[in-house]
């Protein structure tokens, strides 16, 4: 059981013209039996990062500590195989010409454990994973899911302070995820090893996570708990990634302490907390998710109002687009019992407590 | 994931081995350097002393030997030579090829076993055996169907003299139309059935299909086959010189030759070297460039198989053609080898006494030729093992490391591709002669020429297996505390090796009827099959060439049958398609 921290991390790919920083100036505590999930699109810098953890990249500037321990520091790398950690891959890398069981033992015979205590060992873990009864099997005899459960196995088996996890789920299938997902909490809570779990689905990570780091472009965006990194995202980025937002262009009308009111073109007023140092007169972007727009019959009672331009019923939701006389379009979800037409002129009232303020 | 910075997660991927903290010195690269240092040894320095042999002369540096070369009557014949050569049986290959490709990809023509077959072996016979058979057959005075022709038929005109330039051509190309066929099926067979499908459902008839859409996708593919199929009919000497130094028809490569005759010019012979590797590498740069605009084809799609072409009777013209090729190239010169070696004294009635005393002589009582098949037996045997090794090794630093000019150490395994045989040997004749150790007409010279020559096979070999191993592989023994060797011995190796095996035969192979670096690099005591073949049958045997060419045949059969039994089995299926999750 171990914490990281990062210091400072960059990597640059290429030379000259070509050069690719990956990964910039990244600062990142993680907690002892904690489970962080590094969050972002494809090239943001999670896997980057997470092959710098496990040494198979050596950075550009930048130190990363497994507790005390120096592991990594510009030219000076301690190599994988010495880093005691376990890492289970996107493709599970479980060998081919091994069958599970030599697949799991293998890290327990480099540690030269007694073949009867290796043994034990093999079958609580394949246990702990459901996989008891299928030892002699062949990795090309296994579904999908079984295949990652070998690769978890065989990471567990050794009993790693920190398990690395890149895009583990993302080649099963959504019902199998969905399962593998919570398997992997209640493992995760069950043996307290700090789990560092890669990922671009932000559902998997609101789901699984202690914290989440959100990375965008080779830098950390935020790095919080799940419900920090929802309903308080530190930009639009993180807002927009997170999940479905709209975003109302607006200007700053009166700013006091932490708070203010913003008017949106066509009228739209609203009291919100607003960023330190906005002004009068500045030009802002309020993020509001779909889920803390209401709508209602039009009351007529001076609350904003918007016509209907689109329904779609999603089963557990029903989504509405909503356009303001601005002609500015919310997506707003409802109780899928609330209907309205399209054409439909609606009254609309927004959370302001739930939504979030960016400077453009 | 949506690739907006695909760069990044690309270039994250390949395991890079990390350096070491501190300055211990890892097992992996005193291995990589080794590797490093034996290419370096085997092809960069040979190749460096070709060069300055052809520069240096009685008055020092000086470009007198290329004046001589590219001025000389005798060096320009048969620099015309070679050219036609090449051009003719380009052509012929291309003929041949193409046919057979269509008809085994794309028809419905009976007998497509036969056709692959034949293709096969031709490439695997050696010509100068095929050489040696047409000659029993078609030499002017003493060839069998000729002496037939003319004193039993009574048809003087219907004779044919081998030792021509259309007897070389033909031979030649009964060697490399497979060349043509290999590249032009294999494209033929990836072309995507959408492609076509997609022209066919907007109105365009099979003739209009074919001419506008298949076509151009595989012709890239058909013209760098026929490069291929030029490159290596100039290169091949034993047919050259068994065919076309009686005909008065001397190439490069028999040029090159009689110039060691004593007083060897190593001077001229490095210069008349490099001018081969000139057309040589130019031919191989035009190949490359074409077969790179096919990689379209390769990347097809998910549709299927094209349809066949039903061609109603034609099919049986098709087939035909095919039995005719199979004929010539197959089963005429085995049945004439087969024929020769059993019998008492070759002739119109040799089959009057058969008899297996020639089997005997050269297995039993004649020392040279126990010591040759020995000495090749070992040399390949070594050869392939360590092309093999080698070759992974430099396979896995080019893929799985980020050393600065490992790219480098790629291309510096392939130029053995622009170098003929004979000029291998001028090479490694140049470099060792200027060398302390005396390795000239050592077993070793010739174990160093057939590394070198077909280190570009074995790496191959290996770098495509490499690739079907996703380094994800190595990484997870990696993070689970395996060092470098045991990651090597536990998982890389074992999932590789079916491809090693490959690799290992297809450096076994040509090793075994090697004769275009060998005649150079031979001495009585480290003679080798196939110089044997070719001094016997200089000095005018004939039987006891045609039973060692067949002991040459069995061994290569042999070869085949034992590395398919252990390179196959149940790991190449289980490894099958392996690196992406199914």
């Amino acid at each position: 059981m171990a914490g990281i921290t990062i210091k400072g991390l960059s990597k640059r790919f290429g030379a000259g013209e070509t050069a690719f920083a990956a990964l910039t100036d990244l600062d990142l505590v993680i907690e002892n039996n904690q489970f962080v999930t590094l969050l972002g699109p494809s090239g943001c810098g999670k896997t980057t990062t997470l092959r710098l953890i496990a040494g198979y990249l050596s950075p550009d500037a930048g130190t990363i500590h497994a507790d005390d321990r120096l592991l990594s520091a510009p030219g000076s790398v301690v190599p994988p195989e010495a880093r005691g950690m376990g890492m289970v891959f996107q493709n599970y890398a479980v060998w081919p010409h091994k069958t599970v069981y030599e697949n799991v033992v293998f890290g327990l015979r480099l540690r030269k454990v007694p073949a009867a205590e290796a043994r034990r060992k093999v079958e609580e873990t394949l246990a702990l994973v459901n996989l008891t009864g299928l030892e002699s099997r062949f990795p090309n005899e296994l579904s999908g899911g079984q295949q990652q459960r070998v690769a978890l196995a065989r990471s567990l088996v050794v009993e790693p302070g920190i398990l690395l996890l890149d895009e583990p789920l993302s080649n099963l299938d959504a019902k199998l995820r969905e399962r593998m997902r919570s398997e992997l909490k209640q493992l995760q809570r069950r043996t307290g090893i700090t789990f560092v779990y890669v990922t671009h689905d932000q559902a998997e990570a609101l789901a699984l996570s202690d914290r989440i780091a959100v990375m965008h472009g080779g830098r950390l965006q935020q790095y919080g708990t799940p419900v920090e990194v929802y309903s308080r995202p530190a930009n639009r980025l993180v807002a927009d990634f997170m999940g479905l937002v709209n975003l109302i262009p607006a200007r700053v009308v009166a700013a006091h302490n932490g708070g203010g009111l913003v008017e949106a073109e066509g009228g739209l007023r609203l009291a919100l907390p607003l960023p330190d140092g906005a002004a009068p007169g500045d030009a802002v972007e309020v993020a509001v998710r779909p889920e803390n727009i209401r709508l209602r019959a039009a009351s007529g009672d001076g609350a904003p109002c918007a016509r209907i331009t689109d329904r779609t019923f999603l089963g557990n939701i029903s989504e509405y687009y909503a356009t303001l006389p601005s002609g500015q379009v919310l997506r707003v979800q409802t109780h899928p019992l609330q209907q309205f037409a399209p054409g439909e002129t609606v009254t609309i009232d927004i959370d302001a407590a739930q939504c979030s303020v960016f400077r453009p | 994931m949506t690739a907006s910075t695909p760069i990044a997660e690309a270039s994250a991927r390949p395991g890079v081995a990390p350096a070491a903290p501190g300055h211990r010195v890892r097992l992996e690269h005193v291995v990589m350097g080794a590797a490093i240092a034996a290419l370096v040894i085997l092809v960069v320095l040979p190749i460096a002393a070709l060069l300055l042999g052809s520069l240096v002369g009685d008055r020092g540096l000086s470009l007198d030997h290329f004046g001589e070369v590219l001025t000389g009557r005798l060096y320009l014949t048969a620099l015309k030579n070679s050219l036609v050569l090449g051009a003719w049986t380009g052509l012929f290959s291309l003929l041949v090829g193409i046919v057979l490709a269509f008809a085994v990809s794309r028809t419905d023509v009976p007998g497509k076993r036969l056709l692959e077959i034949t293709a096969s072996l031709s490439y695997l016979s050696p010509p100068f055996l095929t050489a040696i058979a047409f000659v029993y057959l078609f030499s002017p005075n003493a060839g069998l169907i000729n002496v037939f022709m003319r004193d039993v038929a009574g048809l003087p005109w219907a004779t044919f003299d081998i030792f021509s330039m259309t007897g070389l051509v033909l031979v030649t190309a009964l060697h490399t139309f497979p060349y043509v066929y290999l590249l032009a099926s294999s494209a033929l067979q990836s072309v995507d059935a959408s492609y076509e499908e997609a022209a066919q459902i907007l109105g365009a008839s099979k003739l209009r299909t074919a001419i506008s859409i298949t076509a151009p996708l595989v012709a890239p593919a058909i013209l760098s086959g026929t490069l291929l199929a030029f490159v290596n009919a100039i290169a091949l000497f034993g047919s050259q010189a068994i065919i076309g130094l009686p005909g008065r028809v001397v190439t490069l490569p028999t040029r090159i030759y009689a110039l060691f005759d004593y007083p060897p010019e190593y001077g001229l012979a490095s210069a008349l070297s490099l001018v081969f590797v000139v057309i040589t590498v130019a031919a191989l740069y035009l190949q490359r460039a074409f077969l790179s605009r096919r990689s379209f084809v390769t990347l097809a799609g998910k549709g299927g198989r094209p349809q066949l072409m039903p061609l109603g009777p034609w099919r049986w013209a098709l087939f035909a053609f095919g039995v005719g090729v199979f004929l010539v190239a197959i089963v005429a010169p085995y049945a004439t080898l087969i024929a020769v070696s059993i019998s008492k004294s070759w002739g119109l009635d040799f089959w009057k006494g058969l008899t297996l005393a020639h089997y005997k002589f050269i297995l039993f009582d004649y020392n040279v030729t126990q010591r040759a098949i020995l000495n090749s037996l070992m040399l390949a045997t070594v050869a392939a093992t360590l092309a093999v090794l080698l070759g992974a090794v430099i396979g896995w630093i080019d893929l799985r490391t980020l050393i600065p000019g490992r790219k480098l150490l790629d291309y510096a395994s392939l130029i053995p591709l622009g170098l003929p045989g004979i000029v291998m040997a001028v090479a490694l004749i140049q470099f060792w002669l200027r060398m302390p150790i005396a390795l000239y007409g050592t077993l070793a010279i010739l174990l160093l020429a057939y590394v070198g020559r077909y280190i570009p096979l074995s790496v191959r070999a290996a770098n495509a297996s490499l690739r079907q191993v996703d380094p994800s592989l190595e990484e997870s023994a990696q993070i689970l505390g395996a060092s470098w060797a045991t990651t090597m011995r536990e998982i890389t190796l074992p999932l590789i090796r079916p491809g090693l095996f490959a690799g290992w035969l297809l450096v076994f192979v040509p090793v075994i009827q090697e004769l275009s670096a060998s005649i150079l690099l031979f001495s009585s005591g480290s003679i080798t099959l196939a110089v044997a073949v070719f001094n016997l049958y200089e000095t005018g045997y004939v039987e006891p060439v045609a039973a060692l060419a067949m002991i040459n045949m069995a061994i290569i059969g042999l070869a085949i049958f034992v590395a398919n039994k252990l390179g196959g089995g149940g790991i190449a299926q289980r490894t099958t398609g392996y690196g992406a999750p199914a």
